[in-house]
């Protein structure tokens, strides 16, 4: 992605930019990414992306942790360690139920993090370069894959969203 | 945008047939298999809980999306508000009890000795309870009739007065609403266990009524849509409604669950005799609670493409409603029909009656309207919202 060439379109709203990315999803040129600092209605649809996986992982983290902490209660109560507490048998389900149910959110919480973090090559030290200053404040960007020569892509695009406003195309 | 539902001739004869034959099977069981009294009462309590729940979720619904300036819930907000029409039968229906008071609670015994009622009885008494229930009904009813007003002068004129106005009455029921849920449920309900407590239990029972009200209402526009109607219900509408119905069944498993942990770790032998008496008389529909109204919405709406398929949906919201049937059986059969209780015709026959005539009374107030509300401010909000 890195030594892709792509040229820069800015906007600071997001109406615009989603009338902006139809008009460029209907010409011949090729959106590469877009970059908001909040999540934009539509824009998934209007992009066709593929549904996310990350809701997959989720299930199965927490299904993981789920499991986990019941039957890691279960040994320590039954085989390891086992103590009676207010009269109660040493498998008593009902008490296992809150430290299960915190175990799945912390599994599925870290889990989805951790996958979304491998799956976008988010790794420790990998250094960040923003593509445009503001991108996390209230800009929005769109990345618009560029011919080999880029003059060309830039006018048609400058000629294909002149009726659009507030439009900076770096 | 003017579509209107037509009570057809067809659904109102089934409706009718249906809540004749269930009053004639109630009648025809009660003198054949002749139940005990306490039996035949606890499901007239049993189904009119039921019942006003889902009337009331409705006018929850409905104020609560209000107050907090919701457009998406605009397009459907017909359906709850046509929920709400029942409240008065309800009241002519729960006015009944007057009959069956003596079977139903004990505290109305008035031969008592008992110092821990003689001690209640200052809330516990026959006439209070009766002021009380007229008193709930009249503030339902006149709020509920008042959100109703506005909308309908919303219908014509699309005046944002009327949708102030209409704030006003949704911010004066809730209020009203969250004191009476919880009063009412421990008169009606609670008061069945009259040495028993549970201070969640307003809540609980509050939470049974929201969600079977949504399930209700997804069944409703489910029944709709198949006839035809309703077409500007779009996916979209009908994923938040599965959304809705997937997070409450988890907070209704979660009140049910908070009940349950403290009284059986508190193990304090006057309020553990309420589960035991159901965990061991009641033991198969104590666990299937639990399954239809947690494991089912909770795995059967997980997905997110089931959500949106409305089929699948009015499914699992019909599982609900059942689950929330037993559930209430299990907050009042076994403190007022202990020995005598049982599911046979008697239950079936009495749950077919009302069932027929909540829809009956339900669509026929759908059909008095238009189905949109016009120039409400939100609509075209509504019309084109993703979610």
């Amino acid at each position: 992605m890195k030594n892709k060439k792509y040229i820069t379109v800015v906007f600071d709203d997001e109406v615009p930019m989603l009338q902006a990315v139809h008009k460029i999803q209907e010409s011949d040129q090729s959106i590469q990414d877009v970059l908001t600092p909040f999540p934009v209605h539509g824009l998934d649809k209007a992009l066709k992306m593929k549904r996310t996986r990350i809701p997959v992982a989720g299930f199965i983290c927490g299904a993981i942790g789920g499991l986990f902490g019941f039957l890691f209660q279960a040994w320590i109560f039954t085989v390891d360690y086992p103590l009676v507490f207010g009269g109660k048998p040493y498998l008593s389900v009902p008490s296992f139920i809150p430290v299960t149910f915190e175990l799945t959110v912390l599994f599925t919480a870290v889990g989805v993090v951790s996958a979304l973090f491998i799956r976008s090559r988010f790794i420790p030290r990998k250094k960040f370069e923003p593509i445009h200053d503001r991108i996390t404040d209230d800009r929005f960007v769109i990345l618009v894959d560029a011919a080999e020569n880029e003059e060309s892509t830039r006018s048609s695009l400058q000629s294909l969203l002149a009726g659009i406003s507030n439009v900076e195309i770096v | 945008m003017d579509e209107q539902y037509t009570f057809t001739k067809r659904v109102r004869n089934i409706l009718a047939i249906a809540a004749t034959a269930g009053l004639l099977l109630t009648v025809a069981s009660i003198f054949i298999f002749k139940p005990d009294s306490s039996r035949i009462w606890a499901n007239v309590l049993l189904n009119n809980q039921l019942f006003i729940g889902i009337a009331l979720g409705g006018a929850f619904f409905l104020a609560v999306h209000r107050i907090a300036l919701s457009g998406w819930h605009t397009a459907l907000q017909r359906i709850p508000e046509a929920l709400t029409s029942f409240l008065p039968v309800a009241f002519l229906l729960m006015a009944l009890l007057f009959f069956g008071m003596k079977d139903l609670y004990h505290w109305s015994h008035s031969d008592l000795h008992d110092p821990v009622l003689e001690a209640k009885s200052a809330w516990l008494n026959l006439p209070f309870f009766f002021i009380r229930m007229v008193l709930y009904f009249a503030g339902w009813i006149v709020l509920t009739w008042g959100m109703k007003k506005q909308t309908d002068a919303l219908m014509d004129s699309g005046d944002i007065k009327f949708h102030n106005r209409r704030k006003i009455f949704a911010g004066l029921f809730l209020v009203f609403f969250g004191i009476t849920v919880s009063t009412s449920s421990w008169d009606w309900i609670m008061s069945i266990d009259a040495h028993w407590y549970s201070t969640i239990f307003g809540w609980y029972v509050f939470i049974g009524m929201f969600v079977s009200s949504l399930a209700f209402m997804i069944v409703l526009i489910w029944f709709l849509k198949r006839a035809g109607y309703l077409a500007v219900i779009r996916v979209d509408h009908i994923h938040d409604l599965g959304k809705l119905l997937f997070a409450f069944s988890i907070f209704w498993t979660y009140l049910w669950f908070s009940q349950y942990l403290l009284i059986w770790y508190g193990h304090i032998p006057e309020e553990t005799i309420y589960f035991v008496q159901r965990r061991e008389d009641f033991e198969l529909l104590f666990f299937l609670n639990l399954g239809l109204n947690f494991i089912i919405p909770f795995f059967g709406l997980m997905k997110l493409d089931l959500k949106r398929k409305l089929n699948w949906l009015a499914g699992v919201a019909g599982v609900v409603l059942i689950g929330h049937w037993i559930d209430y059986y299990q907050m009042i059969m076994p403190g007022a029909a202990g020995e005598h209780a049982g599911i046979g015709l008697l239950e079936i026959a009495m749950t077919l009656f009302y069932a027929g005539l909540f829809l009956f009374v339900v669509l026929r107030a759908l059909a008095s309207k238009p189905l949109l509300v016009k120039k409400d401010p939100f609509l075209e909000e509504s019309l084109h919202f993703e979610s």
